[in-house]
């Protein structure tokens, strides 16, 4: 545990000091909100805490897909990691204090998003309701975690900005999380159900009632998919590294 | 034995880089491993560190903990020296941050993102990583290269102090006078083998060779009883051998034709080169 927590520290100097990683990540979500969203949320209340939950889950995959996407792609590659290798530690410990690192991101992103609808629309949620958004959205964030390990052992670094911002771009609007699934073009609403972010955004927008099972079931079935494909272009990895 | 490579063998391709490598290094022992560019020194350390798997043959590393230098270009960049090393060292049970920050000259540095260091500071990062924690074997690759004279020898007296607390260093270098200011034996590789092995005194004895050059026509020394290695390129000669004096005396006494007779310390590669071609 303390190891872990010296690794998410490592992890957590090198991002703060990052400015082209921090400010997109943990300012975008709440940012696009205000712009698009929050005029909207204001004026329909029985609308608004649906509208925040998307923006949560957009603020959540961000935070995933390009700390673990671009993060893992881009240090595979340096020979900061083969040292790494020769230290006496294991490598579930790193993955670990990754893992609270991008927590506590996803946690200021989210956090923004909502405390820009709380101070200017009347959204409440209550304290029951609080509670399973947490666990959905923690949930959620472990099958995008995966979701980002896998791009980060399949892309190159030069690769892997380009192809993490198009799939989160093109998932959260296929997914529903900009545009509300019932109004998206007919094309995107063909393939919305079918995309984890739409699965992630249903979860999370029942959690203010009761879960989705149906959600949580799609979710774990792509929480699956991306770890096949997460462990296998690890190995992949590991074999071309240190063979 | 800390670690003992038996019978090693590493293909790339079909390229053999260790051609079955067998050695030991004892508890407390400084061991060098000396060669050119490409005679296998690094894919020894890999393959002992576990970053490369041998085709075959047997590998054991019975140290506690060892310490590695990282490569200078990958370091964290926004990571600050005090900030690596402290991360470095909790994973040994020693920490040693403060001495080495002295020893390696960096305690004006610690507030400094590696970012910001020279390429000798960043050199000096690494070797004070390899020795934050006091591992029981301290494995460096090329340790000195890139730094200057001041800082090798400052580096050298570290080392030297480590292996006296009763510290274990294998090192590789292609630096004769590294490999003799430091070891305590040194094996000299070439072409993926280890060729020769002994204190510094034996191999600079065995390696006393100097290098004769000439323009003219090639001479067999081995014919005066002259230990010899010669070569020629076009009507350039070049004669390794320790009996210098001898080789002129029997050049002169047989005629041989000769121009621009120049006589110079062996360079490494001539070493290797005697040591591999040379009658023992």
């Amino acid at each position: 545990m303390r190891q872990t927590l010296v690794y998410a520290r490592m992890q957590w100097l090198q991002l703060v000091r990052l400015p082209g990683f921090l400010i997109p990540t943990l300012g975008f979500p709440a940012l696009f909100f205000t712009f698009f969203d929050l005029g909207y949320a204001r004026a329909h209340a029985s609308v608004a805490p649906y509208l925040v939950l998307s923006y949560v889950a957009f603020a959540i995959i961000g935070v995933t897909l390009f700390q673990f996407g671009v993060g893992i792609a881009n240090e595979r590659a340096t020979p900061w990691e083969r040292y790494l290798r020769t230290l006496p530690a294991p490598v579930a410990v790193r993955f670990a204090g990754r893992i609270l690192v991008a927590i506590c991101f996803a946690c200021v992103a989210a956090a923004l998003v909502v405390a820009v609808a709380l101070a200017s629309t009347q959204l409440h949620f209550s304290a029951a309701q609080a509670l399973r958004i947490a666990v959905c959205a923690l949930g959620g964030g472990i099958v995008f975690t995966l979701f980002g390990i896998a791009i980060g052992y399949w892309c190159t670094p030069k690769s892997a900005i380009p192809i993490a911002n198009l799939l989160y771009l093109l998932l959260s609007f296929a997914g529903g999380l900009w545009v509300p699934p019932s109004q998206l073009p007919a094309f995107a609403a063909a393939v919305s159900p079918f995309t984890p972010t739409r699965q992630f955004a249903e979860l999370l927008w029942s959690a203010l009632g009761t879960p989705s099972w149906q959600a949580a079931g799609a979710l774990s079935i792509f929480a699956v998919l991306f770890g096949v494909l997460a462990a296998i272009g690890y190995r992949r990895d590991e074999r071309q590294k240190y063979a | 034995m800390i670690a003992q490579l038996v019978d090693v063998r590493k293909n790339y391709g079909t390229r053999a880089a260790l051609d079955g490598v067998t050695l030991g290094i004892a508890r407390g022992e400084l061991v060098a491993l000396l060669g050119a560019n490409g005679a296998g020194k690094t894919t020894t350390l890999e393959i002992l560190l576990g970053l490369r798997r041998q085709d075959s043959g047997t590998v054991q590393l019975a140290a506690a903990s060892t310490g590695v230098t990282p490569q200078e270009t990958g370091m964290p960049q926004n990571l600050r020296v005090g900030e690596i090393l402290e991360f470095v060292v909790s994973h040994y049970r020693t920490n040693r941050a403060q001495e080495v920050l002295e020893a390696f000259g960096l305690s004006a540095s610690v507030k400094r993102q590696t970012g910001a260091l020279s390429g000798g500071q960043l050199r000096r990062l690494a070797l004070a990583l390899a020795f934050a924690g006091e591992p029981e074997l301290v494995v460096l690759d090329e340790p000195t290269t890139g730094l200057d004279v001041e800082a090798r020898r400052s580096a050298w007296s570290y080392v030297r102090s480590y292996v006296q607390r009763g510290g274990t260093v294998l090192l590789t270098t292609h630096h004769m006078e590294e490999a003799e200011a430091l070891a305590d034996r040194i094996l000299v590789m070439s072409a993926g083998r280890i060729v020769h092995e002994g204190t510094p005194a034996q191999i600079r004895r065995s390696v006393t060779a100097k290098r004769v050059t000439y323009e003219g026509a090639p001479f067999d020394p081995a014919a005066y009883g002259i230990e010899a290695v010669v070569e020629s390129n076009g009507s350039r000669v070049t004669i390794l051998t320790p009996e210098t004096d001898e080789l002129v005396r029997a050049m002169v006494l047989n005629g041989v034709k000769f121009a621009e007779l120049a006589v110079s310390e062996a360079s490494l590669e001539d070493a290797v080169l005697a040591l591999t071609a040379g009658p023992q």
